[in-house]
């Protein structure tokens, strides 16, 4: 009967299960702290981002600690939210890092304007928030701040709209720098990906199929 | 041997087209799908503060792809010469 019904209405369980599933953004992310007092003054003081919720449950299953779970809105239906962990200690792997790999992981909020990237590097600045200097990407500017954990936060306005152009590149270079992985853990030589030029160089070599080949260079 | 060098055509990278338009036996082609090829039959020099590049976008001047090698590539020149065969 659920087939008959289906196929009236012109498309099958398949076919809805098939569809590409889309999401809407983020709810949250969230990242552990030892340092309650500091993270709410923080992010809901000198940042201005309302605290809207707040789970204190006893530890489950067994052997999880007691916690606290607390968000912040940080915009657009998303929030950043944290766990507090009762009685337990920061495991020295958690400790932040002056490296890369460490503020690799952070959490970056949009603004729309230049003028409201500016309006929060001041803020920030007023409040006494420790900052990184201002960066201008390819596509984005970004302000970035220290957290009282250690964590990198990021704010950023997007500079231009992503184009087809912009996804298309980015399959070229990934397509070639996976190439190289493959090569790399096949042949177990550093060398065969140890430079980002290999992947700019497999790149061009695709790329160079577009172009005719009759037109040659203006001596 | 040739140098080259592949653009997207997106802002960010453009002033890498206009400044190559102004080379002397330098060759820009395209847009082809998006990108704008640019080639010389000898090498290819770039000036970050001719560019008008902060340094994020500098360092990812040749994300677009190259036939070549670079053989300079500091802090405000880039400079990409044939490969060696």
């Amino acid at each position: 009967m659920l087939e008959l019904l289906t196929i009236s209405k012109g498309f099958s369980m398949s076919d809805q299960f098939n569809t590409l599933p889309v999401l809407a953004g983020v709810h949250h992310t969230a990242r552990p702290t030892w340092k309650l007092r500091e993270t709410i003054e923080f992010y809901r003081d000198k940042l201005g981002l309302p605290l809207v919720h707040a789970i204190s449950a006893r530890g489950w299953p067994e052997g999880h600690p007691d916690f606290l779970h607390f968000f912040f809105d940080s915009g657009q239906g998303s929030t950043i939210a944290f766990f507090y962990y009762i009685g337990t200690e920061k495991p020295e792997y958690l400790e932040p890092r002056p490296s890369h790999f460490y503020s690799a992981t952070h959490t970056a909020w949009r603004v729309e304007t230049p003028d409201e990237l500016e309006i929060w590097r001041q803020r920030l600045e007023a409040q006494g928030v420790p900052m990184k200097p201002q960066v201008r990407h390819e596509v984005i500017e970004s302000l970035y701040m220290i957290d009282p954990n250690g964590y990198m936060v990021e704010i950023t306005l997007q500079l231009r709209p992503f184009t087809h152009h912009d996804a298309e590149d980015a399959s070229r270079t990934l397509e070639a720098a996976m190439l190289l992985e493959d090569e790399l853990k096949r042949t177990g030589n550093s060398s065969a990906f140890d430079c980002i030029d290999s992947v700019w160089q497999n790149k061009g070599r695709e790329l160079q199929k577009l172009f005719p080949s009759s037109e040659g260079v203006t001596a | 041997m040739s140098v080259s060098i592949f653009v997207l055509d997106v802002e960010e990278f453009r002033p890498l087209v206009t400044n190559a338009q102004s080379m002397s036996g330098v060759e820009v082609l395209g847009p082809v799908n998006g990108y704008i090829k640019i080639s010389s039959a000898s090498f290819l020099e770039f000036n970050r503060k001719s560019l008008g590049f902060k340094p994020a976008v500098w360092y990812g001047a040749l994300t677009g792809g190259m036939l070549g090698r670079v053989t300079e590539f500091g802090r405000d020149t880039l400079r990409i010469e044939p490969e060696l065969r």
